[in-house]
């Protein structure tokens, strides 16, 4: 696991500055505490920060695969690179390590792309062929992990693990793109390739972007999710998640979970336990106001399965706190506050020296876990049984209202009306339709821009040719990876704030086998009336108390508005948010945010639409001022001392030249 | 106009003001103006709209009554909450 970046150029004649590269290298440095390398070409470099995994004293990174050969930089882990390179070893091939890299260089260097799909795992790769001067970015197939570029001047391409490194090389300016936080704004990220910058792109999820001389020669993607009627599995999925657990389980370094509670971080955890020979490490966020609060059912799993366990809490104060940092590592406006406990959490766990955990992400998209599958279900059994129908609607998103409280008939409209005439994103209106109250506080000029439906219009436009023929839960699990999943959880609540403490997550549920199971199981496994993911609640049943195997859903949240108001809440909120730093930004309506910072200030702003507002709004300043406008002087050079020097430039090393 | 329902009207008037037409400087509301057809109030403002109104009179709303005819404006809520009272 580690920060990747570089420059490549069109013209070998044309250098690569290594202080440059140096700022690049420093912008990632907390994806890779443990040491760094560079590797420069003519025209072209290559750097690597390391978060050690595998092969603790020779995995460095960039690796060559001979004098003068292909070089990869690389980010995040194979899990099955042990068959792999027993595989190669017995054709022949030397390794000089035990660390995956290796074992990704060599397939792709004798199998090319089509290597890609032998690999189990997460990871962005960054494959330099020097002779046809051809840079290929690769990301795994969920988009675990992020990796983004910008071609400028004449064919020059900069990239990143992140787009910090990327305004970090002095070739790129960090500014907005509307379009892409107006997506934030209607399906909470940005969809690939498109960021929140303007002439910043990302690889898509399970994407590849070949770049060749100059130019752009390919752009594919080398898997996507499929669904639609197949024959019933006949691998039986408990031990395809165990033998998923057992991969992730696999590091030279101590491996923990995270633990919220529910099903299916418990269900990852027990197994985790059972396969593993050390007492397990568990982690959860704690709050001390019940609503958000998971703790008894959280102690109660760590019990029953005999972990070591930790607690974080979160209280309102470390969440405004901490909310500027977290801004900075996510690199985009947000509209929930949820990142932030599980950026405390991951700084909690790197204190306690572990650097990777296993979650439970990933199970709610496969096996149809949240409330909107059920949405989809009850719009379907309102026209033939409207009673039943809306006395279930008016259980779902409990924990949303007052405690103990049912939401009531407007609500139940709101569900059953939203979308309902539109056969492609109907399950998705809801969430769009409630995180487009952001918009209202758009400037005059960027509600121009953006238009009311530019971000859902480009979604329509961009489904997959097969989505007409799948059915509607299977369109709704679709939609939940390709904008929720991928742009949200794995990237502002997942990755960026792990990485941020140099901590890695894993993720059993996202292993493709794991989802090409799931995909072939019928429906009633995966939501059966209003009871959600059978298939895991009868593996759960074997090793889990009954009362956690049989538990609902907790909607995770944290708390919005209260940290960063009142007598606590940090001088930067109100600066953030005053007329002279929304006229820089340039985005929202400096009266209209007046308006909802009085109700705030004055305890009133407690429904959804404000919480997401104001958070909304906040964030984008904070992003805005952290990003748009920030020189170089911003973004020191890395230095370390590189523990990989590969130089082919027959130029004098910059510590050399000084 | 009783004195009930003139204060139906004015504590309506100030929840509408306060909740949603901050965001619409300048916009001086009529109790006739429709919420929905001017973009006071959102779909999901709708539904917090629907919320308040049954618990700060303690009405039951039901299903076929959450109609524009009924939350369309401060005119028809008021005449909504009076008919609902009347009826209890």
């Amino acid at each position: 696991m580690c920060g990747l970046a570089g420059i490549v150029r069109s013209d070998a004649a044309e250098p690569v500055d290594e202080v440059a590269l140096r700022r690049m290298l420093a912008a990632v440095r907390h994806r890779g505490p443990d040491g760094c390398g560079i590797a420069l070409e003519p025209g072209a470099g290559l750097v690597s920060s390391r978060l050690a995994i595998f092969d603790l004293p020779r995995g460095w990174q960039p690796l060559e695969a001979s004098p003068g050969g292909g070089i990869l930089v690389y980010n995040g882990e194979v899990y099955n690179h042990p068959e792999l390179r027993a595989e190669l070893a017995a054709r022949g091939e030397g390794f000089d390590t035990t660390c995956d890299t290796e074992v990704v260089l060599r397939l792709l260097e004798r199998d090319g792309v089509a290597a890609l799909d032998r690999l189990n795992g997460q990871f962005a790769i960054a494959w330099w062929q020097p002779a046809p001067r051809r840079l290929t970015l690769v990301r795994d197939r969920f988009g675990v992990r992020p990796l983004y570029y910008a071609r400028v001047g004449d064919g020059t391409l900069v990239f990143g693990s992140e787009a910090k490194a990327l305004f970090a090389s002095g070739e790129v300016a960090a500014a907005p793109d509307i379009l892409g936080v107006d997506e934030v704004f209607t399906l909470w990220g940005p969809r690939a390739p498109r960021t929140v910058f303007a002439g910043v792109d990302q690889v898509r999820p399970g994407g590849l972007v070949v770049w060749e001389r100059g130019h752009i020669v390919e752009e594919w993607t080398w898997w996507m999710p499929e669904y639609g009627a197949g024959e019933p599995p006949d691998e039986d999925l408990e031990e395809l998640l165990r033998e998923s657990v057992r991969l992730r389980l696999r590091a030279d370094v101590p491996v923990g979970t995270y633990l919220s509670g529910g099903l299916d971080s418990s269900l990852i955890t027990a197994l985790a336990q059972q396969e593993t020979d050390h007492e397990l490490r568990t982690f959860s966020i704690a709050f001390a106001d019940p609503r958000y609060d998971e703790r008894v059912h959280q102690e109660e799993v760590a019990r029953a399965i005999g972990t070591q366990h930790h607690v974080v809490e979160a209280l309102p104060r470390d969440i405004a706190d901490a909310f500027p940092d977290v801004v900075r590592h996510a690199e985009t406006p947000l509209v929930r506050t949820g990142p932030v406990p599980l950026y405390l959490l991951a700084c909690e766990v790197r204190e306690q020296g572990i650097t990777v955990v296993a979650t439970g992400e990933g199970a709610d998209e496969l096996f149809w876990g949240y409330e909107l599958f059920k949405e989809v279900v009850l719009r379907d059994l309102h026209r033939h049984e409207p009673e039943r129908a809306e006395a279930l609607l008016d259980e779902l998103y409990a924990s949303l209202g007052p405690a103990g409280s049912r939401r009531g008939p407007a609500w139940r409209r709101f569900l059953l009306e939203t979308g309902a005439d539109d056969a492609q994103l109907g399950s998705h209106r809801t969430r769009a339709g409630a995180t487009a109250v952001v918009k209202a506080f758009y400037r005059p000029e960027v509600a121009a821009e953006t238009g009311k439906t530019a971000s859902l219009d480009r979604l329509r436009r961009e489904l997959p040719a097969a989505f007409g023929r799948w059915t509607s839960l299977e369109r709704a699990a679709w939609l939940e990876l390709a904008t929720l999943l991928e742009p949200y959880l794995l990237s502002s609540q997942g990755d960026r704030m792990a990485m941020a403490h140099g901590v890695e997550g894993r993720f059993p549920f996202l292993d493709h086998r794991v989802f090409a199971h799931s995909v072939r199981l019928p429906e009633a496994e995966k939501l059966d009336g209003m009871r959600e993911k059978g298939a895991l609640r009868r593996i759960a049943a074997k090793v889990l108390p009954a009362a956690i195997a049989e538990r609902g859903k907790q909607a995770y949240r944290a708390p919005e508005v209260a940290p960063f108001f009142g007598p606590e809440a940090p001088p930067w909120v109100e600066e953030a948010l005053a007329p002279s730093a929304l006229s820089e930004s340039g985005l929202w309506d400096a009266q209209r945010v007046d308006g909802l910072l009085r109700r705030c200030r004055a305890g009133r702003a407690t429904g959804m639409r404000e919480s997401m507002a104001l958070v909304g709004i906040l964030s984008t300043q904070l992003w805005h001022r952290e990003f748009v406008g920030r020189g170089i002087a911003g973004y020191p050079p890395e230095s370390r001392e590189p523990r990989v020097r590969i130089d082919r430039t027959g130029e004098p090393s910059a510590k050399e030249a000084a | 106009m009783t004195e009930v329902v003139q204060n139906v009207r004015t504590e309506l008037r100030l929840y509408i003001e306060e909740n949603f037409l901050y965001l619409h400087p300048g916009l001086e509301l009529k109790d006739d103006d429709q919420f929905l057809t001017l973009g006071i109030v959102d779909s999901l403002g709708f539904v917090e709209l629907v919320e308040e109104v049954q618990a700060r009179y303690a009405i039951t709303v039901e299903d076929v009554e959450i109609t524009e005819e009924n939350f369309g404006s401060i005119d028809a809520i008021v005449a909504y909450v009076e008919q609902k009272r009347r009826s209890a």
